[in-house]
């Protein structure tokens, strides 16, 4: 502005200054348009990047909510079921019994095998957790819907082409044919997929759910919570409200800045050398992923609050102090809670990202394949995106997919979190 | 009032981080580590196992089989691991660690083989390699093209100029970064035998073993080879992007997408489960694992679950595993692990 | 200024007095004494049996020398004001008295400060129940973000001044009247202290103060937001406050501390250059600086 018209007394003088700040106005707009048209654009792209990510996760993912059943008629052969042995009977060849009288003239070995292979194998344990419930049901003859294998359920979901040559395919051209009796037979639908939600890991596309998973990340990050928010926030208070302003408290914010900045694997492997080899806690223990994240998660809250509780108006300490309030006083009572939102969201802005953290867990042994629902803190339990790492590491294809859905339900989680976030800052925020 | 409530917080959390602690140390389900490539297999037969026994399912960390080894012989007691996968055999110089560290029971198991395959989409015709091509094709240095005994940095653009007899496309091969076990087996089982096909670098091996090595192993990083991550999965997405390019991993991917990729034939033999199985089909590995003797009796369900991986139904031709894409061993060499597990035959390697 | 000086034998103090008995004299005169180059300290410093008295106080800010060697006593029960051009000091002595200027890491203070013959920068005095004693009311209405009530009860309540809600209740009325508040607020006690208008919270911070009863209460331009009704509201307040409490109030109307004080000082960048009963203060000042302020020519 001034190198094309350096102000001179001799312009100053001719011209009121009315007149040149009409003169400027123009080219203020100007400025002022440019500038929330780049706003716009920066924003418009993000939403653009962002719906691809969502419409893309969507796209492939909302499939795996459903799954597609077969309908058997289950005959409950008093013969197989040995009254005084149910828990070992042969459940899976009441499966096939019944997939043999469905199709009575598949012949030969290998046929057979494929025939049996549409039912998945978690219809046995189905079969067995229903006779064990009501062992009355041993003599009768009944309709059971149970899930079909991950290759049924692609080709029923058109995921696997009809039209290539057979030997290119996983299924065959016979259990087409199957396929194609079961639908006319009404015997084949898709449902709404339970399992996925309820169900813990398994190798088997159609059996495996993310349940384990969500209570691992529940455990993981209660701990976290417990141990970095109070934590975070006595560290914050002390440094802000009571530590002398000296090198040493200096040298501590650079490092906690600093530890903000740390790529997380390092507190994996901080983990790894502290609470595995020196302190013996057990590996692949949600215990251990809650103590990690802690570390990681603390010079985030930790940063927050320390922000949080700097934008606290200096009056109201002194109002508080001049009363003859202690310094604890002041803080506990005024402090504190005006700086309780900021605080708030940077815990659940850390605790989101904890949450979708899974390379420091890596080390600790939390990326492993875990079947059985943890119970609590010290059973082995996996995590949420640590779930979602190993489907996507896995050759059926069933699981991409399902990749997918666990990755809409982790963003759902964390969407509610932020969603948690702005409602606590509103339910908290007071004005001052 | 607030002051209070955090301190309590923080005293109940640590109370209970400490009682936690303590009771951390009986553990009730086998732990398993190790190989990625052997992690799709051995997850099944531990859910198999966990769903048809009364013991808890197996916990699986895949860590690789290095890392899987180095947790395996780091100790004795319920803080270690009970039994590691292994895409390899164990080298000696861990099978020391091991005995150092007082684990001197090792039961070594083989389960079967992973055949590891070079692909490209089916849009394009299959590729008719030699490993000698694979070499030529892949290796940072190769024997200079106008003879006499030394290297020249990799010169060829396409295909063709490797072999007159491939076509005339770029040469992009899409495979796993050095840290992971296919890679491994891929420099070992094919480059390093394609390279063994001059003789002047076969006679190196003796004389310098460091530079035969690094000939061998050394793969080229001017942008034909691309390191396209872990997970074969997306690799697998990548060539039906990428027609022209070429894919390396484990044989259970493409038996899972056969109906968009194909192997390319190697030494003239395509990879195909039948190839792989008779040991026709160059480029494959054992897969094993390994077990703690001193940890058998102690964890519970360790002979069961040893039981079920080696039961015909397992690890068997028309076995739940070769439905997985792991290609069974022969009869015979099943039956000597079936009876070497029974007996509790301790590993020896001098 | 090196040593802390001795009350009664000290030679500045009895130059301080004898300067005293010659203005006495010239006083007839109308003569100004002191010249503006003068730094020495004109008037009477010293009050028989003082609530709190500065002994040679020095307060830097890092290198700045905000307060230069300050020797001044406040009364019991009556009234002094500070005056002085903007940035003198004034706000700075003011906090030195209940030591909020702990609060500021930068500002040191050397020197002493008794209440009631007892050094409060002495390093086992407890500056909680000095706080209690001697009460603040800020330059910048600052009520809590609570309700008028929490206001108010705040500080009885972490004292205990209070044993039960009604006690409580009585409290907060008394405190409340005494601020000229209740009739305002006496319906709406629930409500936030911020939601009412600046004069008004004003008058809250007022009654938060003297609702912990402090012995000494220091005011740092209480009216200087307020409107001439509030404002006399609260000089009718600071009238009546001087029968229990000793009161110090720093102003930049000089009619308002002609009003409501009995003694007087008046700062400059950082020394205490005249200091007297108010009256004398305001028509007869023994300093040129004091004389060049109070009559607008400079300030
Ligand atoms: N926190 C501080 N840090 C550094 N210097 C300060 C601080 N507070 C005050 N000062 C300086 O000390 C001197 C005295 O300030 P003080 O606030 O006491 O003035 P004052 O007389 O109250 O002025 P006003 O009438 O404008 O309120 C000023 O020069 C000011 O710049
Ligand atoms: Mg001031």
């Amino acid at each position: 502005m001034n190198n094309r018209r350096p102000p001179s007394t001799g312009t100053r003088s001719s011209r009121k200054a009315i007149d040149i700040v009409n003169a400027g106005l123009a080219r203020r707009y100007r400025a002022e348009k440019r500038f929330r048209f780049y706003g716009m654009a920066a924003i418009a792209a993000s939403l653009v990047f962002l719906s691809i990510l969502f419409i893309s996760i969507f796209g492939k993912g909302y499939p795996a909510f459903q799954q597609t059943y077969i309908q058997l008629d289950i005959f409950f052969d008093p013969d197989i079921l040995a009254r005084d042995a149910l828990t070992t009977a042969d459940y899976p060849g009441l499966v096939k019994q019944s997939l043999r009288r469905m199709f009575p003239d598949v012949e030969g070995r290998r046929d057979k095998r494929m025939l049996y292979k549409i039912a998945s194998t978690g219809a046995a344990y189905q079969i067995r957790n229903l006779v064990l419930d009501d062992p009355d049901v041993i003599g009768k003859t009944i309709g059971i819907w149970v899930p079909a294998d991950d290759d049924i359920d692609m080709f029923f979901k058109g995921h696997i082409p009809r039209d290539v040559p057979e030997s290119e395919r996983r299924i065959k051209d016979r259990q087409i044919a199957w396929i194609d009796h079961l639908i006319k037979e009404q015997r084949i639908e898709k449902h709404f997929n339970r399992i996925l939600l309820t169900a813990g890991d398994s190798r088997e596309p159609e059996l495996a759910g993310i349940w384990g998973a969500v209570m691992g990340s529940f455990y993981t990050l209660l701990v976290t919570l417990l141990l970095s928010f109070p934590i975070g926030i006595a560290a914050a208070v002390y440094l802000e409200e009571f530590a002398p302003k000296n090198k040493w408290t200096d040298l501590i914010e650079v490092n906690i800045n600093n530890l903000a900045a740390v790529p997380s694997i390092v507190f994996g492997l901080l983990g790894l050398a502290v609470f595995l080899n020196f302190f013996g806690l057990p590996r692949s223990a949600p215990l251990v992923g809650g103590l990690v994240l802690t570390l990681m998660t603390l010079p985030t809250i930790i940063i927050a609050s320390r922000a949080s509780l700097q934008s606290v108006p200096p009056s109201i300490r002194e109002a508080a102090l001049g009363i003859g309030a202690s310094q604890m006083q002041m803080v506990a009572h005024h402090v504190l809670p005006l700086a309780m939102p900021g605080i708030l969201t940077g815990t659940i802005i850390g605790m989101a990202r904890a949450l979708g953290e899974s390379a420091p867990l890596l080390m600790i042994g939390m990326v492993a394949f875990i079947v059985d629902i943890p119970g609590g803190f010290t059973d082995p339990s996996t995590v949420l995106p640590v779930q979602i790492f190993l489907w996507a590491d896995s050759p059926e294809r069933a699981f991409v997919e399902r990749t997918s859905a666990a990755t809409m339900v982790l963003l759902a989680f964390l969407i509610v979190m932020n969603a948690a976030a702005v409602y606590l800052r509103k339910r908290f925020e007071r004005r001052w | 009032m607030l002051s209070k409530t955090i301190i309590t917080l923080t005293v109940i959390a640590f109370l209970a981080t400490a009682g936690v602690a303590m009771a951390g140390s009986a553990r009730d389900y086998i732990s398993i580590v190790g190989s990625s490539t052997v992690y799709p297999f051995a997850t099944v037969v531990a859910e198999q196992f966990g769903k048809t026994t009364s013991f808890k399912t197996p916990k699986i960390e895949s860590t690789g089989s290095g890392g899987g080894l180095k947790l395996f012989c780091a100790g004795v007691g319920v803080e270690h691991p009970d039994i590691t996968n292994a895409s390899r055999r164990i080298k000696k110089s861990e099978y020391d660690k091991c005995m150092a560290n007082g684990v001197d029971g090792v039961i070594e198991v083989k389960i079967g083989y992973d055949g590891i395959v070079m692909a490209n989409a089916k849009k394009t015709a299959p590729m008719k390699l030699t490993r000698k091509d694979i070499f030529l094709a892949l290796a940072k240095d190769v024997p200079d093209p106008n003879g006499g005994e030394k290297l020249i940095p990799n010169p060829y653009k396409t295909w063709k100029d490797v072999n007159p007899a491939l076509p005339a496309n770029k040469i992009e091969v899409l495979g796993p970064p050095p840290t992971s076990g296919t890679r491994d087996a891929f420099v070992e089982l094919a480059m390093e035998a394609g390279a063994k096909k001059f003789s002047w670098i076969k006679a190196m091996k003796k004389k310098d073993k460091k530079m035969y090595k690094a000939i061998c192993h050394t793969v080229r990083e001017d942008g034909a080879y691309v390191e396209a991550g872990e997970n074969d999965n997306l690799i697998v997405q990548k060539l039906n992007a990428n027609p022209k390019a070429l894919g390396i991993f484990g044989f259970s991917f493409l038996d899972q997408n056969s109906d968009t990729i194909q192997g390319s034939l190697v030494d003239g033999v395509p990879p195909t489960f039948d190839a792989i199985a008779d040991g026709s089909y160059p480029v494959s590995r054992p897969l094993f694992f390994y077990v703690k003797k001193a940890h058998v009796d102690v964890i519970p369900g360790m002979k069961a679950y040893l039981a079920e991986f080696t039961a015909e139904k397992a690890w068997g031709p028309d076995g739940y595993l070769a439905d997985k894409g792991m290609i069974p061993m022969p009869d015979a060499e099943r039956r000597k692990f079936a009876t070497d597990v029974k007996g509790m035959q301790s590993l020896m390697l001098k | 200024m090196d040593a802390p000086l001795e009350h009664t034998d000290d030679s500045r103090i009895a130059k301080a007095s004898t300067v005293a008995s010659e203005t006495v004299k010239d006083q007839s005169s109308g003569r100004i004494l002191y010249s503006r180059d003068s730094r020495e300290t004109v008037g009477e410093t010293f009050v028989d049996n003082p609530r709190m008295s500065c002994r040679n106080v020095d307060v830097y800010y890092d290198d700045k020398h905000a307060i230069k060697n300050v020797s001044l006593d406040i009364g019991r029960n009556q009234v002094i004001a500070m005056i002085g051009p903007s940035g003198c000091g004034k706000s700075t002595i003011l906090r030195c008295l209940n030591r909020m200027n702990d609060t500021i890491d930068i500002c040191r203070v050397s020197g002493e400060i008794l209440l009631d013959g007892v050094n409060i920068y002495d390093r086992h005095i407890d500056v909680v129940p000095l706080r209690a004693r001697v009460g603040m009311v800020f330059q910048k209405p600052n009520p809590f973000p609570k309700s008028i009530y929490d206001n108010v009860a705040y500080g009885p309540r972490i004292h205990g001044l209070a044993q039960n809600k009604a006690e409580m209740d009585e409290l907060v009325e008394t405190s409340l009247r005494k601020a000229g508040l209740w009739e305002e607020v006496k319906d709406r006690l629930d409500q936030p202290g911020t939601g009412l208008s600046g004069g008004q919270q004003q008058r809250l911070c007022i009654a938060r103060t003297i609702a912990v009863s402090p012995e000494v209460i220091l005011m740092d331009e209480p009216c200087s937001a307020l409107d001439p009704i509030a404002t006399s509201i609260i000089e009718d307040l600071i009238d009546e406050l001087k029968q229990q409490f000793s009161i110090a109030i720093v102003t930049h109307s000089m009619q308002q501390a002609s009003r409501v004080s009995q003694r007087t000082a008046y700062f400059h960048l950082g020394d205490l250059i005249e200091v007297g009963e108010t009256a004398q203060i305001f028509t007869n000042p023994r300093h040129q600086l004091t004389q060049d302020y109070i009559t607008g020519r400079f300030g």
